[in-house]
């Protein structure tokens, strides 16, 4: 039997799924969508630190997100907020790992993480944390509180499990890419640190490129960026030809995960002097397209 | 998620097959193509970039096709191109997902069976007219949202891809949040429910047929770190062309190496291995293995072959076949947690012959001495004694006369599960989720004083302790 390939790789989305989103559908501007869906990936990523869980569930987690919102049959940013998905895709990723972390340690977390207070986040607060610690009171979830926070966290965790399908699978490129360093014989540390920090950087990439390219590719395209940027170098020849990666594809990625630094400090200094943060629930997203509305016809 | 049909006509088949292959090619193609576009898009938003410091890469990339041509041009440019690349580059399966559909594209026709995990019935796809099997997961009672026992049986079975597994459609829901169905293939028997209509046990050339593919799909399972965890009979099913499936996947779970800690509340009790009935939480692959061996037994003689009737008297049972352990046969056994209450019989004269000691051929009258020996690897006490899937598959049994019959020349049966309801089976079930693994003693294992109603079943041994 031809050995199976499906640990190696992931569903992707297709270009209807990548062309149309429910959200447009909705008329959330395109732009909005894009920094929403990167804030919540932060968001996923930071709780997911919080919750000590490991980098690989905290990375599927953010793949599921993401797959999440694309495609007409996707969530739609003006029905699910952003924080609840961010939250339930966080839960159950972490529910079928070896890591489980209850409900109430989750929504905790996101409490922590989204009052306007206490967040260190930079799209929550501005200015980030806080210099001076705030009031508890700001920042802890009252068990009334935590009773609806759990029903909606798993309510929308089956709404996430519906719209995908019930497919979780998600293959990483974390490890396929130290394999490849090993093969490559490249034994540099810094070189492996740059690699995981750019694969990691990447899954807030607007191109969503976890969801356009397999794992290999990714790696591949990780350590070439690494390599470069650490000045180690790679044996001659189209070496990455050799992890079934084409140089079209290869190049592709490497501008993707180069610009991920740009696009991340274009959007800090984009939403840094506006009166209102990047919206986390729906009726946010719903005022932020009314103030658009009446700037325009203001103008 | 597309469906696969089995069918008898080889002709049938391999136009399906050729159908396959050109829609596997066809979504390569477009797969391609909008990787181009992607990369077109991302060349834009390189020149509107505002950031100095970004540029195209430093190789000019070959962007012949222009996205926006005739589509027929350009997926014929593509597939050439596509096959070019396939000579050197491995492509990787693409996958999709989508929403779930609802389950009233299914007409349900009739009731199978209650299992542990949720009802069963026969459905027909009413949109293909397809018979498949609809099995209802049981939601009810969880605290923590989607039940993960519910998740890993769809995550398994989703991965698991081969043809000795059961083959899961696609997921279905109703209207309800908690309303969620498996659509996977119809199989007109479990194995359990044909040994008991059947006069006479299986021919030896038979069993060796049915334990290859049950064996076959383990090692698949096991070479994808997937643990069954509750093998038995009813849990393996059979269609008209000699194929068998396994399924139920409710207990099934990843492991890892080293192995994590995992609840010794898995297997149904007849199937269960020692270890886990003497409380260990690190277990591995070999408690599937013990799954089999009773599996075996239970072909030769149309009877399970060790039906205890609670943990106590299993683990009588189990000791009364294979003899009690010593520090050789199994050593370390001393240290599992409910071992502490065993009290065995002092002079447990060590086994002569081999590790793992042989079955009394007696058990197993009609077993060739190749039967046996796998049998007794199978039914080892220590975990580590047992042969792996891998292992068992390249056993001497298997490649001695009789020969496995070739699956076209197996016996049919008329079907249970094809019609009317069929009947309930006199196995216990699979261990229920979340329930407290109870501190069993053992002291009455031999026939001792507490136990409860187990001493009479003392297993045939003359006891020397109390």
């Amino acid at each position: 039997m031809a050995p199976s390939l499906k640990h190696l790789s992931n569903a992707l989305a297709t270009t209807d799924q990548l062309s149309n989103s429910s959200s447009s559908i909705d008329n959330v501007p395109s732009d909005l969508e894009t920094s929403i869906r990167c804030a919540g990936a932060q968001l996923t990523q930071t709780a997911g630190v919080l919750l000590h869980l490991s980098q690989d569930i905290i990375a599927q987690a953010v793949v599921i997100f993401t797959r999440f919102w694309l495609g007409v049959d996707g969530g739609s940013l003006r029905i699910y907020s952003v924080k609840d998905v961010s939250a339930a895709a966080l839960y159950l990723t972490a529910k079928l790992s070896f890591q489980p972390t209850s409900p109430r340690s989750v929504l905790n977390v996101y409490t922590f993480l989204l009052s306007q207070d206490a967040s260190p986040l930079w799209f929550v607060r501005q200015g980030g944390a806080p210099e001076t610690p705030p009031s508890p009171e700001t920042y802890i979830l009252s068990e009334g509180g935590y009773q609806s926070a759990r029903l909606v966290l798993l309510r929308t965790e089956t709404i996430i499990l519906r719209t995908l399908g019930f497919d979780t699978h998600v293959a990483l490129p974390h490890t396929i890419a130290l394999t490849y360093l090993q093969t490559l014989g490249v034994a540099k540390p810094a070189v492996a640190q740059r690699v995981i920090q750019h694969l990691n950087a990447a899954l807030l990439s607007p191109q969503l490129l976890y969801v356009t390219h397999q794992p290999n590719a990714l790696a591949v395209a990780a350590i070439y960026l690494a390599s470069r940027e650490e000045e180690v170098k790679l044996v001659d020849g189209e070496w990455w030809e050799v992890f079934d990666v084409d140089r079209e594809e290869l190049g592709f990625l490497v501008v993707g995960m180069n610009s991920a630094e740009g696009f991340m400090r274009a959007e800090v200094s984009r939403w840094k002097n506006k009166a209102f943060p990047i919206p986390m629930v729906v009726d946010e997203v719903d005022a932020e397209i009314e103030r658009r509305r009446m700037m325009q016809e203001g103008e | 998620m597309s469906s696969r049909w089995a069918t008898d006509d080889p002709e049938t088949e391999a136009i399906i097959a050729q159908q396959k292959r050109d829609k596997e090619q066809k979504r390569r193609a477009k797969a391609e193509k909008q990787r181009l576009e992607d990369a077109n898009k991302a060349q834009g938003r390189d020149a509107t970039s505002t950031n100095g410091e970004l540029g195209p890469p430093k190789k000019r990339r070959r962007l012949s096709n222009d996205p926006d041509a005739r589509p027929n041009d350009v997926e014929g440019v593509k597939i050439e191109q596509e096959q070019k690349i396939q000579s050197t580059l491995l492509r990787f399966p693409v996958g999709e997902w989508g929403p779930c559909r609802h389950v009233d594209n299914f007409e349900r026709l009739n009731h199978i069976e209650e299992g542990s995990y949720g009802w069963v019935s026969r459905a027909k796809d009413i949109s293909t007219g397809e018979i498949v099997a609809l099995k209802k997961l049981k939601l009810e009672n969880s605290p923590d949202g989607f039940p993960v026992t519910g998740l890993r049986e769809i995550q398994t079975l989703l991965e698991a891809r081969h043809q000795n597994v059961v083959y899961l459609r696609e997921v279905v829901m109703g209207n309800k949040m908690d309303d969620v169905y498996l659509v996977m293939d119809f199989h007109e028997h479990d194995l359990k429910a044909l040994l008991d209509e059947m006069r006479e046990p299986f021919l030896p050339s038979e069993i060796k047929t049915v334990l290859l593919q049950v064996v076959g799909g383990l090692d698949f399972l096991h070479s994808q770190w997937i643990m069954h965890r509750d093998l038995k009979t009813s849990n393996l099913l059979m269609n008209n062309r000699g194929e068998l499936k396994i399924a139920d996947f409710g207990m099934a779970r990843y492991f890892g190496d080293p192995p994590p800690k995992l609840t010794q509340l898995v297997v149904t009790l007849w199937y269960r291995a020692p270890e886990l009935l003497l409380g260990a939480d690190k277990y591995g692959t070999e408690i599937d293995m013990w799954s089999i061996g009773c599996i075996f037994g239970e072909l030769l003689t149309k009877e399970p072959l060790l039906q205890g009737k609670n943990e106590v008297d299993q683990v009588s049972k189990i000791f009364a076949l294979t003899g009690p352990p010593n520090s050789e046969t199994w050593p370390g056994f001393r240290s599992l947690p409910n071992a502490k209450s065993l009290r065995l019989p002092s002079t447990s004269a060590p086994s002569s012959a081999g590790n793992p000691p042989l079955l009394p051929r007696t058990q197993f009258p009609y077993l060739s001495n190749a039967g046996l020996s796998l049998m007794s690897g199978l039914l080892a006490l220590n975990p580590a004694s047992r042969p792996t899937a891998k292992q068992c598959l390249d056993h001497q049994y298997f490649k001695e006369d009789p020969r496995p019959k070739p699956r076209e020349m197996f016996p049919t049966f008329p079907s249970k599960a094809g019609m009317e309801k069929r009947r309930r089976h006199h196995t216990p079930e699979a261990p229920k989720r979340g329930q407290e693994a109870p501190e069993l003693d053992f002291a009455g294992v031999f026939g001792g004083a507490p136990g409860g109603d187990t001493g009479e079943a003392g297993a045939g041994f003359t006891l020397r302790l109390g």
